[in-house]
């Protein structure tokens, strides 16, 4: 089987920073793949090796930030076969409806027969692009998928958790599925499986090596700033004798009542 | 205020529909509600407000929720003025939402918190794991958003509310997807989210023994125990769920109790929702006072057992 696990990389949220204007600071933020995608490639890696002969091509859209050797080398160590990046500075900030259309060309281009998305990506979390991007192929496409059950070479049978219930879903390839952050644990890349990443091939693509129809302008960002906070008291005890011990409790006996 | 013409609504949450109509007739001059079920939900729909129904027929068991999106897509793709599609922020509104998007070459956002109808439709919602609210403008004369629960308030049931729901042919889907099987979840697991008290536990904590006494004083207070990321992922001392911020739970309780949280602000994106907050913290200096409504300096080991016996007496 033709496998695409397609990843983003997105800054580390533990090192994003608010600026006193409310605007978000991620100079200090490296970028990281981003945590459900981990989670797609994973998925991906199991179902290999429940069918056996099959191919996992890793895949990304964005700027230059995709050309850097140690994110490429990262993403290879978690177990694709090969890497396949396509690199455009106006590739840089896509929303959700315009990854789908250059991911739809790019997959176009190398063939498969499952795409594996994760369920939205640690930014914008728009939770989009695998079921636009299914959309577009006009082939199956799902969100939720909690399991992968079994596969063959023409489908495939994953369970979906939904808020509910859970389905049990059989899904005819070719198909996208995008799956959610439970489906598995990713496996923490080996210094073998580190070593070996560096010799795995890369093909990058820009995006005159696509055919690509002009994006429309569906949805626009306009701002990204954090929220204003509520007016608090403030009212700190600076100290915890018996006295200010029981005028905590009061505070917490009001809140309560 | 301006208004759009007509709201689509649709929820495969029975319970979500009311607050949905809600919307609907808030933002639009007309709601139109599209029903799979039975007839009394139809009723349902009318006394709840909507002005019309669009009626796909009785459950299926065979069908997946998404099979419909190509018949819902092709009623509005008939009704072609501006409008706004309103789906429950469910996997499946957000599967249906991408898929309708795609087949009605329209802007889509998810989790909405926030829409503006003013000089085009304007949406927000949470970005960077709560960091930030993103804002979009969708251009496409056709807006679809998954609607983010308790923004608005149901509408009062008018039983006197009727009409003829419209029926739609079901359109088949061009793609297979077969539901094999149906079943309950297992186990339901603890919903912080919804708790109306919360006491969230940091490494101030300092032991496994004083996560005991910080549960003894949830008991008390009749509040859910949460945690910070590091003792979920680090310590492994709570279970994923509990953690609560960036990329886990967000918190919208009435009080919010810290013990022995810095207040970072990864944790406090998931906590500043909450009404009031208190905090205990032996330094002075911690962010999380920055936060609270009321904080205490002090030893973890003698504010935990003197509220335990200040909430006992």
């Amino acid at each position: 089987m033709k496998i695409i696990t397609c990843y983003k990389l997105v800054p580390e949220e533990q090192d994003i920073s608010i600026a006193a204007n409310g605007s978000l600071d991620t100079n200090k933020a490296s970028l990281k793949i981003n945590p459900f995608d981990l989670c797609a490639v994973e998925a991906g890696v199991q179902l290999k090796s429940l069918l056996g002969d099959s191919n996992i091509t890793a895949m990304s859209i964005g700027g230059k930030a995709l050309e850097n050797p140690k994110s490429r080398k990262d993403i290879l160590s978690r177990g694709p076969d090969d890497l396949t990046v396509v690199v455009d500075e106006k590739f840089e900030h896509l929303l959700p409806h315009q990854t789908a259309r250059v991911l739809m060309a790019a997959a176009q281009k190398s063939g498969f027969d499952l795409i594996i998305c994760g369920d939205g990506s640690g930014d914008l979390y728009a939770q989009q692009v695998g079921l636009q991007l299914g959309e577009l192929l006009g082939i199956a496409n799902i969100n939720a998928v909690s399991k992968i059950i079994a596969a063959e070479q023409d489908k495939i049978t994953v369970e979906r958790s939904l808020d509910d219930e859970v389905e049990v879903l059989e899904i005819s390839l070719p198909a996208v599925i995008s799956v959610s952050a439970d489906i598995n644990e990713p496996t923490i890349p080996s210094m073998k499986t580190i070593l070996a990443a560096a010799k795995k091939p890369v093909t990058s693509l820009g995006a005159t090596d696509l055919e690509l129809t002009e994006f429309p302008a569906l949805v626009e960002l306009t701002s990204v700033i954090a929220p204003k906070q509520k007016a608090r008291q403030n009212f700190i005890i600076d100290g915890d004798d018996e006295q200010q011990l029981t005028e905590f409790a009061e505070h917490l006996r009001k809140a309560l009542n | 205020m301006s208004k759009l013409s007509n709201i689509w609504v649709f929820s495969d949450i029975a319970s979500r529909l009311p607050e949905m109509i809600a919307a609907g007739a808030a933002l639009g001059e007309k709601v139109s509600a599209f029903i799979i079920g039975t007839e009394s939900e139809i009723t349902a729909a009318y006394t709840l407000g909507a002005t019309n129904v669009y009626y796909l027929g009785e459950k299926d068991s065979q069908k997946i929720t998404e099979d419909y999106s190509h018949t819902i897509a092709q009623v509005i793709a008939a009704n072609s003025e501006n409008s706004l599609v309103l789906l429950a922020p469910t996997k499946r509104g957000k599967a249906l939402a991408s898929k309708l998007g795609v087949q009605l070459q329209a802007g889509v956002v998810n989790d909405v918190t926030e829409i503006n109808v003013e000089n085009g439709v304007h949406a927000k919602h949470m970005a960077y794991g709560g960091l930030a609210i993103a804002e979009e403008k969708i251009n496409s004369q056709i807006a679809i958003m998954t609607l983010s629960s308790g923004l608005y308030e149901a509408l009062p049931v008018d039983p006197s509310s009727t009409g003829e729901a419209v029926n739609v042919t079901f359109v088949e889907p061009t793609t297979s997807i077969t539901c094999v099987e149906r079943r309950a979840k297992q186990g339901e697991s603890v919903d912080l989210g919804k708790a109306k008290r919360v006491i969230g536990v940091g490494s101030g904590i300092g032991s496994q023994e004083n996560l005991q006494v910080a549960n003894e004083l949830a008991a008390l207070m009749g509040a859910e125990l949460g945690c910070s990321r590091p003792i979920a992922e680090t310590e492994k001392w709570m279970e994923r769920e509990r953690y609560i911020g960036v990329s886990g739970v967000m918190l919208k309780p009435e009080v919010y109790l810290a013990l022995g949280i810095s207040g970072q602000i990864q944790h406090m994106v998931g906590a500043l929702g909450s009404q009031t907050i208190l905090a205990v913290n032996k330094d002075k200096n911690a962010p999380i006072f920055q936060y609270a409504d009321y904080g205490i300096v002090g030893d973890i080991n003698k504010v935990m057992p003197a509220l335990i016996s200040a909430l006992k007496a």
